[in-house]
């Protein structure tokens, strides 16, 4: 989540190109919203990547215009809303939302690398156990059990996860609900 | 007599802290605001099946 627009300033080029390296050593693909062309709405474009995605980070520097901060917010906001991964990296000067202030966010300085090294090391890779432990313990409230073990499918892509949620689906007894119904969507991941 | 809950609780990785989670509910019921564990409450592990 940062500027698309060009003129890109050339700190989020710096930052993109290093940060692509970090997630690559982590198994981890680069998308933003020039990754999809679909033809069709933009918005409908943008939440769908947010939904798809495990982990949001947001790339900001202190020559964005107010409008880019607020589109670069709006989504960082969306995904907390969604319960997801966000990490902000900002250039040093580059000033945070108030909202944000309590966020720990990542400065690019000589310290980038090893901080967001610590942060895959310590933080996110920690995820996948944490949900599924939590997903395990909630299996009397199938529809938030499934939705935690949806959040550690987006980050390990394990399919036994998937045949977890079904089985708790089953278990739940409401398989004859619509293929549209809140429990069918949240399955089919 | 009052019916015991089936009490668990969980590392947040995120936060470092505990999340105390009734079993019997299905709900994430708190979350410890200081360091360690809470007292007398089971450690919920992942299930390896």
């Amino acid at each position: 989540m940062t500027q698309l627009d060009k003129p890109i300033p050339p700190k989020v080029t710096k930052i993109r190109k290093r940060l692509k390296k970090i997630l690559t050593r982590n198994n981890l693909k680069e998308i933003d919203a020039e990754s999809v062309f679909t033809g069709k709405d933009f918005m409908l474009k943008i939440w769908r990547l947010l939904i798809s995605v495990p982990l949001g980070i947001a790339i900001i520097d202190e020559t964005m215009s107010s409008n880019t901060l607020c589109n670069i917010f709006y989504e960082v906001g969306m995904m907390h809303a969604l319960g997801k991964e966000t990490v902000v990296i900002k250039t040093d000067k580059a000033k945070v939302p108030s909202d944000f202030v309590r966020t720990e966010y990542i400065n690019f300085d000589s310290d980038f690398e090893e901080n967001i090294k610590k942060y895959f090391q310590t933080t996110f890779w920690e995820l996948p156990d944490y949900y599924e432990t939590i997903a395990d313990q909630l299996d009397r409230n199938p529809l938030l059990a499934i939705d935690y073990l949806r959040r550690t499918y987006l980050i390990t892509g394990n399919d036994k996860l998937k045949k977890k949620a079904n089985r708790l689906l089953k278990e739940a007894a409401v398989e004859g609900r619509a293929k549209n119904s809140v429990e069918q969507l949240l399955v089919a991941f | 007599m009052a019916k015991k809950r089936d009490v668990v609780q969980v590392k947040n990785p995120k936060s470092g802290h505990y999340v105390k989670i009734d079993r019997s509910a299905g709900k994430i019921v708190s979350h410890k605001k200081s360091r360690g564990p809470y007292k007398n409450v089971p450690v919920a592990r992942k299930k390896t099946k």
